[in-house]
């Protein structure tokens, strides 16, 4: 036997150096305590026991972070400059699918700008490296998405309406407050809270109908931009994702104590994040020009299918069992898309989008995805408006809605099992009185009365004379809103540039019959 | 002369967005500007942080350091994610091409002892200082007011765990691909004397509840860094036979530099301002009167320890450098005691 004359040198394996770069790299604090240094981790009752064990199946290092992120943005970058310089928003579908982006500049982007925000604070303030540095690489992204959708949708807000005023509109709109209070509850809450509830909640249980059906509606419907985007994030949200279901079980294993607190933090965020879900299921339903598919079946696929027969029963074994409110959202399904456009069709006058009628052809769809209930409930309240707009009498409502004190949606819902019956819940705290649309949001002001009472309704804030005056005009002039935002989708400022833009472009062969720019005159007059 | 592509023109019906058009005028915005100004939300907050109840979700207030309109600032790089990690991408890479250079060579075999004693020692336990710079600027990410100052320290936070990785993997080379110099590095940063006053540095700016305040702490730290790690025994290394430690030290000694953009620009900002430049002026002296002997202290102690290994006058060239770190912020119009 020969012995080598050097030393051999035990050299790290893969996975040892990925510690010795992103764990080791942490130590304990010996002048301040750790309490002092970590103060938000202890206050909301979670007990972790040993931060190294969370686990991070990426393995990411920063080198190659800026490497694959950098490549993927060359190539997204590379799309939206084509489109713009050719055009391109003349081939989608129609100008009335961008109504779908409206709302995800509106109401989704501020978001993302949000996490990345907050994932920061999860990535100064977690004491164990591993979660830190998985929050970190959450945070750059979010604010990737952030600006690579503004980017995305910058060049349509040169030529179509409703996006001009996105930021503005996030703060003071009054349903994207419904989107703004629901991050807003997850932001004010302690560090591990938003973790379920972001993370967890909005990035894995959610997120397949919270943020994929707007990238879905973009790829039926011409939007390349939009698809590029969703095609380029997705291996960031697949990151995401990951992190979220690390999250719930990291915490579900550290101590048995925290089993309860998740639990109840799973009820919550799963109704707060469905209640916001309200909207995307009107935008698939109903705005989608091309749609993709019903709500009904996305929530049947992502939700039933998915989470509740295939994440449910792994983490029954840690003790989680689905969150209340499911059987009423399996229940709603069918439901809810007609109730909230039908809601937005008569107060579309004070939305950054326009609504309209669905065509016949759009009836007969909605009638085959939804046989249970949309000709029994919901084509006779059309036919009704309808019959309205035909005799020159298009319906908007004159007033302000009702809104739930929780989740913010206008009390547009109905009893659990009776879709023609409307539900109205109510609490007393400090001989004040709250209403809700539902058991579920009660529920969730009822645990945590003094957080829900500080909520900004924006109906409220209206008639306390807080929305720049006491008429609606005064109102839509302090949201910020311009000619076009609002209203009746036909005869519109975008639907009227649409057919004369066509009818300037399409008229490279000497004229097409099916576009009259003359027709486009006549129907902005009309408007 | 260039050839004339015909194409179809459609005339935009705005250029940009509100917000943009209202600050810089009815023309197209850059994708710097339409990616971060305004972007954070300023009013309607619906709740009260559980963590911190007497502020809102955002608020000035988090710092005595204020801005009048927080877009006075802007980051003289125009980073918005995908130049930053475009650039970033690069740096890693030619950094990674050292890197291999250094190994495929045996530079550190034919680097003098001495020399290897002084990256160990000095130069490797930086990665936890490093990582603390992360935790601090992410802090700072969550907490300042507006969007410009909040994105310069998301990156500068990823910039600092990505430092404290490259410093890593300068470990892992030295010590051939094993975890014996990192873990001895690990030790010194722990239980050195050298390093003690650094690590109660950093641990100290960590809990600073003013997150500002914080960022002026280690920038002062990072002045004095730079010059005796990025400068000083750089050139030093050079004459003393040690070229491994210059080829690697630069990359890390370029982003001292480009960093030190933006925070000048801030410090700028905070003193021109209109309204608040008072304030921000007795703020900013407070800061820097209290933590800069510090600073001097714990960057002076390894200065000392370096000077003892290899003796290249580190600890005098220090101090004078301290002085002259002083003397500009008082240049900048602060009196710092």
């Amino acid at each position: 036997m020969t012995t080598n004359p050097t030393k051999p040198v035990k050299k790290l394996s893969m996975q040892q150096r990925y510690s010795a770069l992103t764990r080791d790299i942490d130590w304990t604090p010996s002048y301040v305590t750790e309490d002092q240094l970590y103060p938000h981790t202890t206050y909301e009752g979670i007990k972790i026991h040993d931060w190294s064990k969370w686990d991070d199946p990426f393995r990411l290092t920063v080198d190659a972070y800026y490497r694959y992120q950098a490549e993927k943005d060359k190539r997204l970058y590379a799309v939206l400059d084509g489109f713009a310089q050719g055009q391109g928003h003349l081939t989608l579908s129609d100008p009335a699918y961008l109504n779908a982006m409206k709302i995800f500049l509106g109401g989704v982007t501020p978001l993302e700008y949000q996490a990345n925000r907050h994932f920061s604070y999860l990535a100064r303030h977690f004491n164990g490296p591993g979660p830190r540095f998985a929050a970190q690489c959450q945070s750059v992204d979010e604010l990737r998405h952030a600006q690579t959708e503004i980017h995305t949708l910058s060049n349509y807000n040169k030529y179509y309406s409703g996006m001009h005023n996105f930021a503005k509109m996030h703060d003071r709109v009054w349903y994207l407050s419904v989107p703004k209070s629901y991050f807003d509850d997850a932001l004010s809450a302690g560090p591990f809270e938003f973790l379920i509830a972001i993370g967890f909640s909005f990035e894995y249980l959610l997120t397949n109908l919270l943020f994929v059906p707007f990238m879905s509606g973009a790829s039926f419907n011409g939007d390349l931009p939009t698809m590029t985007f969703g095609f380029s994030a997705q291996s960031d949200e697949s990151r995401h994702m990951t992190l979220g279901l690390e999250a719930i079980k990291f915490l579900l294993e550290q101590d048995e104590a925290n089993v309860p607190i998740v639990q109840e933090w799973v009820d919550k965020w799963f109704w707060r994040g469905y209640r916001v879900t309200a909207i995307i299921a009107m935008m698939l339903d109903y705005m989608l020009p091309r749609p993709v598919m019903s709500w009904k079946e996305s929530f049947e696929l992502y939700f039933e299918q998915q989470m509740l027969n295939g994440l449910f029963p792994d983490l029954a074994y840690y003790g989680i069992r689905p969150p209340k409110g499911v059987e009423q959202a399996i229940w709603e399904k069918e439901h809810l898309s007609h109730l909230v456009y039908h809601t937005f069709y008569q107060f579309s006058h004070a939305a950054n989008l326009t609504t309209s009628i669905p065509t016949k052809e759009h009836q007969a769809w909605l009638a085959s995805a939804y046989p249970d209930a949309f000709e029994q409930f919901y084509k006779p309240k059309w036919d009704k408006l309808e019959k309205m707009a035909a005799e020159g009498n298009r319906y908007f409502y004159p007033g302000l809605p009702q809104l739930c004190q929780v989740c913010q949606v206008p009390m547009l819902f109905t009893e659990h099992g009776d879709p023609t019956k409307l539900c109205q819940r109510h609490s007393e705290f400090k001989g004040e009185h709250f209403n809700f649309c539902s058991d579920h949001c009660k529920e969730i002001f009822d645990r945590e009365p003094e957080k829900y009472v500080q909520a900004w309704l924006p109906v409220h804030q209206i008639y306390l004379g807080n929305c720049g005056g006491p008429t609606i005009p005064d109102v839509l002039a302090w949201y910020g809103y311009a000619e076009g935002d609002s209203g009746e989708m036909l005869g519109n400022v975008d639907h009227n540039n649409w057919k004369k833009w066509h009818a300037q472009v399409d008229d490279s062969v000497g004229g097409r019959e099916s576009v009259e720019v003359g027709g486009a005159a006549e129907a902005g007059k009309g408007a | 002369m260039q050839y004339e592509l015909k194409t179809q023109i459609i005339e935009p019906l705005r250029p940009t967005f509100d917000h943009l058009v209202a600050r810089y005028g009815n023309k197209p915005a850059t994708r710097y500007q339409e990616g971060t100004i305004d972007l954070q939300p300023t009013e309607n907050f619906h709740y009260r942080p559980t963590y911190s109840p007497e502020y809102e979700l955002y608020d000035p207030n988090y710092s005595a350091f204020k801005l009048t309109d927080p877009y006075s600032f802007l980051d003289p790089r125009q980073y918005y994610y995908t130049p930053y990690v475009t650039n970033r991408a690069q740096m890693h890479e030619a950094f990674g091409k050292t890197l291999d250079y250094v190994a495929d060579h045996n530079l550190f075999g034919r680097t003098p002892e001495a020399w290897k004693r002084l990256i160990g020692e000095i130069v490797i336990p930086l990665r936890h200082y490093e990582a603390g710079c992360q935790m601090l600027f992410s802090g700072a990410a969550r907490f300042a007011w507006g969007a410009t100052i909040a994105q310069c320290c998301t990156f500068e936070g990823f910039d600092r765990i990505g430092n404290a990785q490259l410093i890593s993997r300068v470990g892992i080379t030295l010590g051939e691909q094993t975890a014996g110099v990192l873990n001895a590095a690990k030790q010194s940063w722990m239980e050195a004397p050298a390093w003690q006053p650094l690590r109660r540095y950093i641990e100290e700016a960590l809990v600073e509840p003013d997150w500002a305040v914080g960022v002026v702490a280690v920038d002062l730290v990072d002045k004095l860094l730079d010059t005796l790690i990025y400068r000083h025994l750089d050139e030093e290394a050079i004459v003393g036979g040690a070229g491994a430690y210059s080829l690697l030290a630069q990359h890390v000694g370029t982003w001292y530099a480009e960093h030190r953009k933006w925070l000048d620009t801030l410090y700028k900002a905070w003193l021109a301002d209109p309204e608040l430049a008072g304030a921000n002026a007795a703020a900013f002296s407070a800061a820097v009167s209290a933590w800069l002997p510090k600073a001097a202290d714990a960057v002076g102690a390894l200065a000392q320890h370096a000077d003892t290994i290899v003796d290249t006058g580190a600890a005098a060239g220090l101090e004078a450098r301290v002085a002259q770190v002083k003397a500009e912020y008082e240049a900048l119009g602060l009196t710092v005691s």
